[in-house]
């Protein structure tokens, strides 16, 4: 059996590449402090993953540019490795595992979406890797009792919570009727729970619960479904491709109820991309440029949004503001920290307690973001047809009056 | 046969230190060691007998699911761990933790194979493209079907029991590695038996024509899905070792992975050479390696060089690694060649 040379060199062909390969640098070489991230380069979170991207590095630029981050009487400056985990969460896990015991890295950054975050969080637990995440919203995150993730934003459940009670209070407090489709996906189906607990409040009934797959394009069978039910909410959850495929069907099948709430239409760039078809729609948000919080690095929402046009040639969604907001959280820490002990960073982490341009930031037991309410805004359009997201509630940041209800079709 | 004994004592011995010599590879080797097992497992249908499926991934997928809820579900209870809001809090003690773990491989690998020996009777009764788009169809529904089960987590997703807090922080990756190693050494001891006996021969003559073989008395049902069986238990016992690898199970992205996992599988046994023994463990090596090379050089692009590789595999090895070796050398493969018949196949190029 010759074969056995065969195999048996391949074999040692193997462990020498393996053996060569080793790569490893430390999380803090010289004067930079590397962090880690996986992002969704790829796959159906890409478009998130790109935001998420941008945001993490708009933050770097800045807050090199400004002077680094000062520990121990030395200047540093933040540098991250990416990796893209393809939208899928087998995939983040195995890359948080690589930029942990190959890379070296001690401190990360969280990946886009709550089912990827579910994936790493095991992963930087079991090293003692301090993450900052800002794009894992789904609460049973912050019921682990995992002590090294931070969320910089507001847990899922609480996304069209407002949305809810604003229909009932429009409704002189009396229950409405609700109709949801979400996704099959961690987030949404959190957002979903959230609809539920608001529902038992307040007395509502739900009348169309429907699931959609995590490849959306097509969402049909629930709209026909709500044009014969005629609920008083409609709600809708499916990261970008959820906000984008609900605008375009409820347009083409002239869908009329009287109040729209989704998620990711910042994200999905509706008011740019459907134009007038996505007028009306109620959106939550963890952040709008146009509420008042300040910092040193990026000056008011207003003016990080300016920005970010001028660097990315959009509008920044919520979810660069918040990515942006983690690196904020991170060079705060170390700082307090004084160290690049991990331990130490976790304990400043956990004691985080600023204002950034994207809201206030105060860390719960379970690493949530306590200190910071979510927004609605609702997308309005002006005679010459251009759209523009507008916050309505809560009323103290509200920049326009709710538009309630939705005008039927045929008098648009 | 002493040969032998050598290469398969050096392979163990170099399986056994691996993780020790390598300590930063752990992970990318016990996926190597699960994607390993499925290629060869998936040999038994493609390679061997014939059968081009798409659905041993729902064994996979069925593992991954059952040894998780088995571990959950032995000490707490499993619907509370897996609501997303609930408020409390579950932590496995060590001896939880590795006793779930062993109760629930088990279940991981018996369930699939009840299952597969249940429903190969009327899904091993196709043929050719009709069985290959069938059992794609599995994959598929059961992706779907586990989404919408809420004990299992849903469309929210299922975290695995966090690895205990003992030996260190290397311990779990250690743990995972030789839990893999060891199920990779039996699937592949299991499978060579097997190989070795008249079962092979009569899935290779169900592959060559399986009228022919039926007419010769041969009871092809029995044995068509006795080698399902053989696979499903294998692929569910890796399908359990990667969920508490991977640490969450989401229903189509992890657990009824068809569009990634699905595919690899068939994608390294044909790479390396299918109805071989040793072509599916060299593809899925070879496999795993480009396409982890992939990931780290070509960031962005990885679909796209690894589209190339697949072209240049079908172009230049339709026969797979193995099959290209065994053409170029086939002395080394035991062949008897008669010279003057190589020289006529020379001349006739």
């Amino acid at each position: 059996m010759k074969i056995n040379k065969i195999i048996l060199s391949f074999i040692s062909a193997v462990a020498i590449l393996l053996s060569t390969s080793v790569v490893s640098f430390a999380k803090v070489v010289g004067d930079k402090i590397v962090l880690g991230a996986a992002i969704s380069l790829t796959g159906k979170y890409s478009s998130n993953g790109v935001h998420t991207q941008n945001g993490y590095n708009m933050a770097v630029d800045r807050i090199n540019s400004m002077g680094g981050v000062k520990v121990g009487g030395k200047t540093y400056k933040f540098e991250i490795i990416y990796y893209d985990d393809e939208s899928n969460p087998k995939r983040a896990a195995q890359l948080a595992e690589r930029l942990i015991s190959q890379d070296g890295v001690e401190f990360m950054l969280g990946p886009y979406s709550s089912g990827l975050t579910k994936a790493i969080a095991p992963v930087t637990e079991k090293y003692g890797v301090p993450m900052v995440e800002a794009n894992g919203a789904s609460r049973s995150l912050f019921t682990k009792g995992y002590k090294y993730l931070f969320a910089v934003l507001a847990p899922a459940n609480l996304y069209l919570d407002v949305a809810i009670r604003t229909a009932v209070e429009l409704n002189g407090g009396k229950g409405v009727r609700i109709a949801q489709a979400f996704e099959q996906d961690a987030f949404s189906q959190d957002v979903r729970l959230g609809i539920l607990d608001a529902a038992k409040e307040t007395g509502s009934e739900i009348i169309i619960d429907d699931k959609l797959p995590k490849e959306l394009n097509d969402m049909a069978a629930t709209l026909v479904k709500v044009k014969q039910m005629k609920p008083d909410v409609l709600v809708v959850s499916g990261h970008t491709k959820g906000a984008l495929t609900a605008i375009r069907q409820i347009a083409e099948m002239k869908v009329d109820v009287p109040m729209l709430a989704m998620t990711h239409c910042d994200a999905a760039k509706l008011s740019k991309q459907h134009g007038k078809n996505s007028q009306y729609a109620l959106c939550a948000s963890q952040w709008h440029k146009s509420l008042t919080y300040k910092d040193e690095f990026f000056g008011s929402g207003m003016k990080y949004a300016a920005d970010f046009e001028k660097e990315f040639k959009y509008d920044p969604p919520y979810q660069s503001a918040e990515s942006s907001a983690a690196l904020l959280v991170f060079k705060d820490a170390f700082e307090r920290a004084n160290s690049f002990d991990k331990k130490k960073v976790r304990d400043a982490l956990a004691a985080t307690n600023m204002q950034t341009f994207y809201g206030n930031i105060k860390f719960a037991e379970g690493g949530q973001n306590v200190d910071k309410p979510m927004v609605l805004f609702q997308v309005m359009c002006d005679g010459a047809g251009k759209c523009e997201n507008k916050v309505v509630a809560p009323l103290k940041w509200a920049s326009a009056k709710l538009i309630h209800p939705i005008p039927k079709w045929s008098d648009r | 046969m002493n040969k032998n004994l050598v290469l398969y004592a050096s392979i163990l011995v170099f399986g056994l230190a691996a993780p020790f010599i390598f300590p930063a590879f752990k992970v990318q080797l016990s996926i190597l060691c699960v994607l390993i097992i499925l290629a060869v497992t998936w040999n038994i249908q493609g390679g061997e007998m014939g059968y081009n499926s798409f659905g041993n991934i729902l064994f996979y997928g069925l593992g991954m699911y059952l040894c998780a809820s088995v571990q959950v579900g032995m000490f707490f209870p499993l619907a509370e761990w897996t609501e997303s809001g609930g408020e409390k809090t579950f932590v496995h003690t060590p001896t939880q933790f590795f006793q779930g773990m062993a109760v629930g491989l088990v279940v991981a690998a018996v369930v699939p194979t009840i299952v597969a020996g249940l429903i190969g009777y009327s899904i091993l009764g196709l043929r050719g493209h009709y069985f290959a788009i069938c059992t794609l169809g599995l994959g598929v529904a059961a992706g779907e079907i586990s989404g919408g089960i809420e004990i299992i987590g849903a469309g929210q997703g299922f975290t695995t029991p966090p690895f205990p807090n003992v030996g260190g922080l290397e311990a779990r990756g250690e743990f995972f590695y030789f839990c893999s190693f060891f199920a990779l050494v039996f699937a592949f001891i299991t499978v060579r038996g097997i190989y070795s006996t008249r079962f092979k021969l009569i899935l290779n003559a169900i592959r060559d024509n399986e009228d022919k073989a039926e007419a010769m008395g041969i009871e092809t049902m029995k044995y068509k899905i006795i080698g399902w069986m053989v696979s499903a238990f294998f692929c569910g016992l890796a399908g359990g070792i990667m969920g508490g690898l991977v640490g969450y199970i989401d229903s189509t992205d992890v657990a009824f992975d068809g569009r990634e996992m699905g595919v690899f599988m068939v994608l390294m046994a044909i790479l390396g050479g299918k109805g071989t023994l040793w072509g599916p463990v060299i593809g899925a090596t070879v496999f795993h390696i480009f396409k982890e090379g992939f990931w780290t050089f070509f960031l962005g692009w990885q679909y796209v060089a690894l589209g190339v590789l697949i072209v240049i595999i079908v172009i230049y090895f339709p026969e797979g690694i193995m099959g290209w070796l065994r053409e170029k050398f086939p002395e080394r493969f035991g062949e008897v060649v008669d010279e003057a018949d190589r020289k006529a196949q020379v001349e006739l190029k």
